[in-house]
């Protein structure tokens, strides 16, 4: 009888999962661009004197906050065609599985950010800002050269969190149908009709590790290269 | 918009709410006290139990949850196997124990670090005091030290247990009948996606806006001690 534990089948994955790592750190990618910038606007919101702004900001927050990944990805990818289909009458239903997989881990990314952004620019005191406003610098210039600058620094180990959880949040994009890592691996356990799912999974489970550990050195890389720049001066 | 199937699939979808949260309170109960009592362990620095517990704390870090069940729910079967020799039938456990044993396996890594974050607040002469005046071990963690990293553990907790209820949702990966996966299942006769999900998404709204209440009361309720006129 063959066994079931395989560890042939852990070499032979490697080089059929590989390919589709860039697919995976390409999703991930777009999500974290795309959200920095919608975080930074919401961020914004919460800071603001305007009420609505802030209300509207910090309801987005909670409600993404309590939505499970899966849930989100499912009520976007059936939710946005058939909102589009039935209030404009366009025609989403062609439209890539990976679209609404960015949509779904930006929005959520947006959020996690929102609140990382709003809590390291309070933390930078406010004489900084006047200083820079009070030598001319506008506004703009102010936060530009002076606050975010040391926000930044705040914020890294909480970017770095985020980046990994929509890394690892991502993993649920088979569920819809999008060939990343994990959509390959249940393919090749298709094949393999249904067997040595163990052996194809605890791959996964390594390479997701090795990118985690690989995300939190570069960051800490960054803090310390930050941190030595803030000695010198 | 289909609004009857809506009504029906906020009432289905209510009815996975007693197991997804009979999962989650199981959950809290075993990684509580185990995660706890890794970080006690851990700061003890015994050699090659220390790097094992740092392995570990650092895989459930490293791996996405639904990789995760996938590794554990394949894996278990085959230990257990392996142990009960076929005296034991292990297609015959029901699910809800496979989740029992996933969640807490990641759970307990979550709570170790956060009750090691906690106790980094908590000042190291506090422990001595409470030595010198003849407590015990158990007595100086229960009475001196918990209450004091409570405070600061508890907002960390607060997410930890919304993102365990969340996690609750990948239980169809084992089959467990909780809200996501009873009215998915409801939805696929007339591919009601849409009403299905929105009726989940509200559910979980509702869970986890509770969850924050409770922990927010719970939160107020410790910091008294802190003092201060406003507590």
């Amino acid at each position: 009888m063959e066994k079931y534990f395989d560890s042939s089948y852990l070499f032979q994955a490697i080089p059929q999962l590989l390919p589709y790592l860039p697919i995976t750190l390409g999703i991930t990618a777009l999500a974290v661009v795309l959200g920095l910038l919608l975080g930074l606007v919401l961020a914004f919101m919460k800071l603001s004197k305007a009420k609505w702004a802030q209300q509207v900001a910090n309801g987005y927050t909670t409600i993404m906050r309590c939505t499970p990944s899966i849930v989100l990805l499912f009520l976007i990818y059936y939710g946005v065609p058939a909102i589009a289909d039935g209030l404009f009458g366009i025609n989403l239903h062609d439209v890539p599985s990976a679209v609404f997989v960015v949509t779904t881990f930006t929005l959520q990314f947006a959020a996690m950010m929102s609140e990382v952004i709003r809590a390291s620019i309070l933390a930078v005191p406010k004489g900084q800002y006047e200083a820079g406003v009070s030598v001319g610098l506008t506004p703009v210039q102010a936060y530009k050269r002076i606050v975010f600058p040391q926000a930044l620094r705040f914020a890294l180990p909480n970017m770095a969190n985020g980046i990994i959880s929509v890394l690892q949040e991502g993993a649920l994009a088979y569920t819809i149908g999008f060939i990343d890592m994990v959509g390959k691996a249940n393919l090749i356990i298709a094949n393999n009709y249904g067997t040595h799912t163990l052996e194809i999974f605890i791959v996964l489970a390594l390479i997701y590790w090795i990118l985690t550990i690989g995300i939190d050195k570069t960051f800490q890389w960054i803090e310390r290269r930050l941190h030595v720049g803030k000695g010198v001066a | 918009m289909d609004i009857a199937f809506f009504k029906q699939a906020l009432g289905i979808a209510f009815s996975g709410v007693p197991l997804t949260l009979l999962v989650t309170v199981v959950t809290l109960i075993i990684a509580l006290p185990v995660g706890f009592f890794l970080t006690l362990v851990r700061m003890k620095r015994i050699p090659v139990i220390h790097q094992l517990i740092g392995i570990y704390l650092s895989f459930i870090r490293g791996t996405p949850v639904i990789i995760q069940i996938f590794v554990l729910y394949n894996s278990i079967p085959l230990l257990i196997a392996g142990v009960a020799k076929g005296k034991f039938d292990v297609y015959a456990i029901h699910p809800i124990w496979y989740a029992f044993v996933i969640f807490s396996f990641g759970m307990a890594a979550i709570v170790a670090e956060i009750v090691r974050g906690a106790l980094q607040t908590v000042d190291k002469g506090q422990l001595e005091a409470a030595y010198s005046v003849g407590l015990t071990v158990p007595q100086a963690y229960r009475r001196i030290i918990l209450p004091q990293m409570l405070t600061a553990a508890l907002p960390n907790l607060c997410t930890a247990t919304v993102n365990l209820v969340k996690a609750t949702s990948l239980g169809y990966a084992i089959a467990l009948p909780e809200i996501t996966l009873r009215t998915k299942v409801a939805a696929n006769a007339g591919y009601h996606y849409v009403e299905a999900y929105t009726a989940i998404f509200i559910v979980y709204l509702l869970i986890c806006l509770l969850i924050e209440y409770a922990f927010h009361k719970t939160e107020q309720r410790v910091r008294r001690y802190q003092g201060g006129i406003a507590c």
